[in-house]
């Protein structure tokens, strides 16, 4: 039994730890450094396909000086926007923030290399990107990395062959207004950032995510609140994790609060209208959780309405096999006031899972729990708690198994949806 | 740098008032004398010039001994628990005088605006600061804690790019450690004392016996006396563990809005930033409560509080009713109600008292 268990979690850890790097040409991280704020005059540069001054996004872009607003007109741009150095920041790509699906970047008929990523935002702080849709890259959808500060907003990002709005190693900024879909990873991702004295923020409002492989995937990530969205569709809705193939192992100081986190059965390898990826052994996620506390410290979710997750509801579980043995550990995190399965009318197949590994985690004020793991509850001391919790290898065992099985359906608890209004259940894609 | 002359065309009576506001500020390395309205962006300017100290412990110019030191995060004691806030220091558009039309309840008069300026204030946030739990208020949110508990206060300077600079929390009363003073020292300054705009820090306090009482906190970053006076000031209460809360329990800030803080041509005599009956706050009790007002000075003056037919024990156990409290001091009118009626309070400087310094206590049988 412990040996199953070493391997399936193995497997899981595999399959979550796809690194991004791997997808592309990407420039080795860089600490985000401040920029000047630049002063202007600023300049409005037009693109349209027809009658404006630049054809191309990437042409306008090249021209912006700092704090430059590019507009851009409705239609479809075939290319890759690349907005690199601080002789970029502060620049404002604008598309249409009332319907972005008029404004549209599509990766794909790219020629001997297919397109990486459909913006591209490296080391230029304070960018903003507003009302756009990326669809069919092979990479990301919007894509930031070694940045203080960015604002993506009245975006869509769907069909992408891993993220769809991702940020990465950079320090503070907001992702907000924007849907992501179908997508071969997290449907948003932030990811590796940079500890910090006084941290800066990242805000993840008003978004909905749906049809992913993940619908938010944070490894590493600090200082980032998820709010006021919907998670649901997804294989797995929120996945705050611990890796080594990032820097700055485990994700700390967040907060997932006041989010609907639901009907995360997308069981993608059924059926998808992407190309289900392969993890270097072939070993899958997990299929049917809603939020799953990977490692990590000092994580909070509170008061969101968690349904209708086959698997698991909210999980939170060692990261038994990271090599930084000292950021493997649960330490301080929270699960409060939360509600759990709709008033009894979409339930969780399991509530809460928790392996009772590492300290001061604890559990409060959450509604409607009717099925846990450990089925006696032990694990879940109460809010507020010091000290070691009650670690549990047979439930470790146990919740470690479910990545283990070829049909990712195998250890769901099945219960009826309630019908909710302009959403349908996604478990197996057809086309 | 030399007392500048009024600038021209400022209108004479807009020149008396600023004249009674008049306060020299050192902002990183310069000296800004705030005078006339309008003074505040040089020293808004000045404070965004000072530049983010290097950390103290790693070695900053003349760092001694003492910035060597590292400090442990205070636990709760045995039975007590961590209490956390979420504060945000955010500016606001702030109405002095929000009836409409602006009036003086007392004397029963208009009072002639304009009454709006730019304040700064904390506010109180959700938890991961996801949203406000309350619209912008001065005093800033009332901080608890009893005894062997400690305040776990996430602060985020949320000031927006026209107003950013550097601000902190600086509580009174509570134990802290340098690492959670709040408080800019140049070269020598920890990370708790420099938050700047977008940037958070979670200061830990502790709530000792020593500190059972009620204290005020407030910015104490580069441009501390300004950004105070804007409004960056607030409460912490704290009681024994177990000990009755009062019936009717208020906190109340004497303090200023002057010229040269507030843009306006007028000086304002405030109470909670807001000034003249109708307009400050209509305190409410029943003959038979329990009441506790607690009044604080946040302006370079010394105050008087007073209530019209009320009468309380200071803390030496003399009767008052006209107690004197200074700038950051304390103190408290505790006593039963026994006297049902419309009474004023005020500050009793006189000079307060007509400049606005007055409200209502409504007290029913």
């Amino acid at each position: 039994m412990k040996r199953y268990a070493r391997i399936a979690g193995l497997a899981l850890v595999a399959a979550l730890a796809v690194p991004a790097a791997a997808f592309g040409q990407y420039p080795p991280p860089s600490k985000p450094t401040p920029q000047k704020a630049p002063k202007g005059p600023f300049h409005t540069l037009q693109v349209c396909k027809d009658g404006c001054r630049y054809k191309t996004i990437q042409a306008a872009v090249n021209k912006a000086r700092p704090g430059d607003t590019v507009k851009v007109r409705s239609g479809v741009y075939r290319e890759t926007v690349s907005i690199a150095g601080a002789s970029k920041r502060y620049i404002k790509l604008v598309g249409n923030p009332k319907d972005p699906s008029k404004v549209v970047i599509d990766g794909s008929r790219g020629k001997a290399v297919p397109r990486q990523n459909g913006v591209w935002v490296n080391g230029a702080n304070q960018v903003t990107i507003n009302g756009f849709t990326a669809r069919h890259y092979n990479g990301n959808g919007f894509y930031v990395v070694n940045v203080t500060g960015y604002k993506l907003t009245h975006l869509k990002a769907t069909l992408g062959g891993v993220y769809g709005i991702y940020a990465f190693n950079s320090i503070g900024g907001e992702m907000s207004d924007s849907e992501a879909s179908y997508n071969n990873d997290g449907g948003f991702y932030i990811g590796q950032t940079p500890p910090q004295s006084t941290p800066k923020r990242s805000l993840v409002t008003r978004v909905k995510s749906f049809g992913n492989v993940i619908g938010f995937s944070g490894t590493n990530m600090r200082y980032v609140t998820i709010t006021k969205s919907q998670w649901f569709n997804n294989g797995t809705g929120i996945v705050p994790n611990a890796l080594d193939s990032e820097k700055y192992a485990p994700p700390e100081q967040n907060v997932i609060i006041d989010n609907d986190i639901f009907w995360n059965n997308f069981n993608y390898y059924v059926g998808a209208p992407f190309k289900v990826r392969k993890s270097g052994i072939g070993v899958p996620y997990p299929v049917g959780v809603g939020v799953l506390l990977f490692g990590g410290r000092h994580n909070d979710v509170v008061n969101n309405r968690i349904y209708g997750n086959y698997l698991v509801g909210v999980g939170a579980l060692q990261q038994i096999l990271l090599k930084q043995k000292d950021a493997a550990d649960l330490i301080g995190n929270s699960v409060r006031n939360n509600q759990f399965g709709l008033n009894g009318t979409d339930l969780n197949g399991r509530d809460m899972v928790y392996d009772g590994s590492g300290s001061d985690n604890c559990f409060a004020g959450n509604a409607g729990v009717q099925a846990m793991l450990p089925t006696d509850g032990s694990a879940f001391a109460a809010c507020p708690f010091t000290g070691a919790n009650a670690y549990n290898a047979a439930a470790q065992a146990e919740a470690f198994g479910w990545a283990g099985d070829a049909t990712h359906e195998k250890f769901w608890i099945r219960h009826p949806h309630a019908p909710k209004k302009g959403y349908t259940p996604l478990e197996h894609y057809k086309k | 740098m030399p007392f500048r002359e009024p600038e021209s065309g400022l209108p004479r009576r807009g020149f008396l008032a600023a004249g009674a506001g008049v306060f020299l500020c050192t902002i990183g390395g310069e000296r800004v004398l705030l005078r006339n309205p309008g003074d505040a962006a040089k020293a808004d300017a000045a404070a965004r010039r000072v530049a983010r100290p290097r950390a103290a412990a790693a070695g900053a110019p003349g760092a001694g001994p003492t910035e060597k030191l590292t400090f442990a995060t205070p636990q709760p004691q045995p039975g007590g628990t961590a209490r956390e806030y979420w504060i945000q220091a955010t500016d606001a558009l702030w109405d002095i005088v929000p009836t409409r039309p602006r009036r003086d309840e007392w004397h029963g008069r208009p009072v002639p605006g304009p009454t709006v300026y730019r304040a700064f204030v904390y506010q109180q946030m959700t938890e991961g600061f996801a949203e406000p739990l309350a619209p912008p208020r001065m005093p800033g949110p009332t901080l608890y804690a009893e005894v062997g508990d400690t305040l776990v206060v996430h602060f985020r300077n949320g000031l927006s790019d026209e107003t950013g600079q550097a601000l902190t929390m600086h509580p009174h009363g509570v134990k802290y450690n340098p690492e959670y003073d709040g408080v800019y020292l140049g070269d020598f300054t920890r990370a708790g004392g420099f938050v700047e705009p977008g940037a958070e820090f979670t200061y830990t306090w502790e709530a000792t016996p020593d500190a059972v009482g009620v204290w005020p906190y407030h910015d104490h970053g580069p441009n501390h006396t300004l950004n105070t006076f804007r409004g960056l000031f607030g409460a912490v209460i704290v009681r024994e563990k177990g000990a009755k809360v009062p019936d009717m329990e208020a906190v109340i800030f004497f303090h200023s809005l002057a010229p040269p803080v507030t843009g306006l041509e007028r000086q304002f005599q405030c109470i909670n930033g807001r000034a003249f009956a109708g307009n400050t706050p209509t305190l409410q009790a029943k003959v038979g409560q329990d009441v506790a007002i607690h009044v604080m000075g946040m302006d370079s003056n010394f105050h008087d509080f007073h209530i019209h037919g009320h009468r309380w024990k200071d803390p030496s156990g003399t009767f008052v009713d006209t107690p004197a409290v200074g700038p950051n001091e304390t103190i408290t009118a505790r006593f039963i109600e026994d006297n049902p009626g419309r009474w004023l309070y005020h500050c009793h400087v006189f000079t307060h008292q007509d400049g606005g310094m007055a409200g209502w206590y409504l007290v029913m049988p």
